[in-house]
């Protein structure tokens, strides 16, 4: 009992962070007149909240939330790759459009996915959201992986020229790291892993609002 | 087997018969000669009626359903009752061709544990009629087959990397160094390793779990097989620097590597001894060779040795690479060393507390 009132506090202020995110995009959309840089009027609420989401694999962990551990980690430790590992650090790709694209997508779809888990945990979950939770994704999903995709592009040579994150032979511990090709390996890496999830989530959609319908229908 | 049944009946009618139509000539002589002998003609050969022996071991009969269709499949009967599951499932396979007794995992109920090879009928049955849950286990792989693919391929890519062949480095800086005498250490090291693995494979340990599924055979490849190249790639590079203290480092972690080898081998003979394999393994004791000596201190010296041959081997080469796959291994073999410390401890109540699983002392 206790700990689901914890988690619905955590989901709740998650869900406030995202709404915060959102709320200063569109002020300082109006206060600028241009969507273009957007990205420092948000960065630290956002560098905050979506690193705070590593709590989430605890609870995952902990077996508080009924996700699974694997898919949820996969999931917020690429996001805060992408934070923290490419946009923190090579300054130049913060002025990209690419960037907007994906923080557009990544509040829209947490401000409905805590939503969801806060009403779900005060056992009052409006259909509405739970719609919006499974349908909106078809859209939000392609978005955000596109902004990531072409951040992750943009940013190649920059790491290259710089040499950054790089370690080069010959050294004392024998020990190679080249960062730009890290990071093209990860972006191959989303042609077999994005379908999956996309298909996952379609496959998720079917299963839990047909169940939904049916249930109206015997009411 | 119902063939038969058929024939037993109609052959005890007929014995019966021909009993019936003897009594007939002993109560009226020769009443009809044509009759009797269309009768005996009729009643087929006379053969004396079997005694039906009651025996005192019952039969059981096993039915078969599909665990995710609860179809039936097959029903076996005419099942003794010192059968092992191992014997059910070969004749499942006499019974219907393409169920593979390799493939096939048998359990007394849906999601309950797969039953194992040795199990015999008569503990697992309630009653005569006993009802078993077949799954198919998908593409099974030897034991063998993985540790010998696992194991002839770190060796092979290793010589090829330290070949230097040519779409692997860059050639010209290939030739113009001058190769430290670590590297060859090294490879002579790495080959040792392996090739003693793959003959303690082949003759040395007893595998008693059957099979695997392929699934396994291609993570675990893949594995040692990928860190075998990154490991390779660094250690045989034309830029490799070698060890910070120079010939004392090497020379002494050589030793220790030597040693670590000698004492996985000697254990891995021991546990292979008859008595010590399988679930019916009592745990070894130390003897004269100081070697098992380790014995006394750890309940898996096989897995302490093993690990301290790789760190050898990262001390020796002084490669982050090879430390990081080191690091792997000990936290899967302390995972297995573990498990295995743990059922020590629950089967023998004289087991000495004091010993730890794997590294002396401390875990």
């Amino acid at each position: 009992m206790a700990a689901a009132a914890a988690t619905a506090a955590v989901k709740g202020n998650g869900g406030g962070g995202w709404l915060v995110i959102a709320v200063g995009l569109v002020r300082a959309y109006l206060a600028k007149g241009s969507y273009h840089s957007l990205y420092y009027s948000i960065e630290k609420p956002l560098k905050f909240f979506q690193t705070g989401a590593l709590l989430e694999i605890l609870h995952c962990a902990i077996g508080i939330v009924p996700s699974s551990v694997v898919l949820t980690s996969f999931q917020v430790m690429s996001r805060v790759f992408l934070i923290w590992a490419v946009t923190h650090s090579v300054k130049e790709v913060q002025s990209e459009d690419s960037v907007l694209l994906f923080v557009i997508a990544w509040t829209i779809t947490e401000i409905i996915r805590y939503s969801f888990y806060t009403f779900s945990l005060l056992n009052h979950l409006p259909y509405l959201i739970k719609w919006a939770r499974y349908t909106l994704f078809i859209v939000l999903y392609p978005m955000g992986v596109s902004g990531e995709l072409l951040t992750i592009y943009a940013a190649l040579p920059f790491v290259r020229q710089a040499g950054l994150y790089s370690i080069s032979l010959p050294n004392k511990y024998n020990f190679s790291f080249d960062y730009y090709a890290f990071l093209i390996l990860i972006m191959i890496s989303y042609i077999p892993i994005f379908p999956q999830l996309y298909f996952h989530m379609i496959h998720q959609r079917r299963k839990i609002l047909s169940h939904t319908e049916e249930h109206k229908k015997f009411e | 087997m119902f063939k038969r049944h058929k024939s037993l009946a109609s052959e005890r009618k007929r014995a019966l018969l021909s009993q019936r139509a003897t009594r007939f000539i002993l109560k009226d002589d020769m009443r009809n000669f044509h009759f009797l002998s269309k009768l005996v003609l009729s009643a087929g050969p006379l053969r004396p009626t079997p005694a039906v022996k009651h025996s005192k071991t019952t039969h059981f009969e096993i039915e078969i359903l599909d665990a995710q269709t609860r179809k039936q499949i097959c029903i076996l009967d005419k099942v003794t009752q010192s059968s092992t599951i191992h014997d059910v499932k070969q004749k499942f396979h006499k019974a219907c061709p393409k169920w593979y007794p390799s493939r096939v995992g048998l359990q007394l109920e849906c999601g309950g544990p797969f039953l194992k090879d040795y199990i015999t009928i008569q503990s697992i049955a309630a009653s005569s009629i006993v009802t078993l849950y077949a799954t198919d286990l998908g593409q099974q792989v030897s034991w063998t087959t993985v540790f010998l693919a696992e194991y002839t391929g770190p060796l092979l890519i290793y010589l090829l990397f330290y070949l230097r062949i040519p779409c692997i480095y860059d050639g010209k800086e290939s030739a113009r160094r001058l190769r430290h005498p670590v590297v060859h250490l090294a490879c002579f090291c790495h080959c040792i390793h392996y090739i003693r693995y793959l003959l303690e494979t082949l003759f040395v340990h007893k595998v008693s779990a059957g099979h695997t599924p392929l699934k396994n055979l291609i993570m675990s490849c893949a594995f040692y097989w990928g860190f075998t190249s990154w490991i390779a790639y660094y250690i045989n590079h034309p830029l490799y620097t070698p060890p910070s203290f120079g010939n004392r480092q090497i020379t002494v972690s050589a030793i220790n590597f030597l040693i670590c080898e000698a004492g996985n081998h000697f254990i891995n003979v021991m546990l292979s001894h008859p008595n010590h394999t399988g679930n019916n393994a009592c745990f070894p004791s130390p003897n004269y060779n100081p070697f098992t000596w380790m014995f006394f201190l750890v309940s898996c010296p096989n897995y302490t040795y093993e690990i301290g041959s790789w760190i050898s081997f990262t001390v020796m080469t002084q490669t982050l690479p090879v430390g990081i796959f080191t690091l792997l291994m000990s936290i899967q073999m302390s995972l297995w060393a573990q498990k295995k410390h743990k059922i020590y401890l629950r089967k023998f109540n004289s087991y000495i507390h004091r010993k730890s699983a794997m590294i002396p002392f401390i875990l």
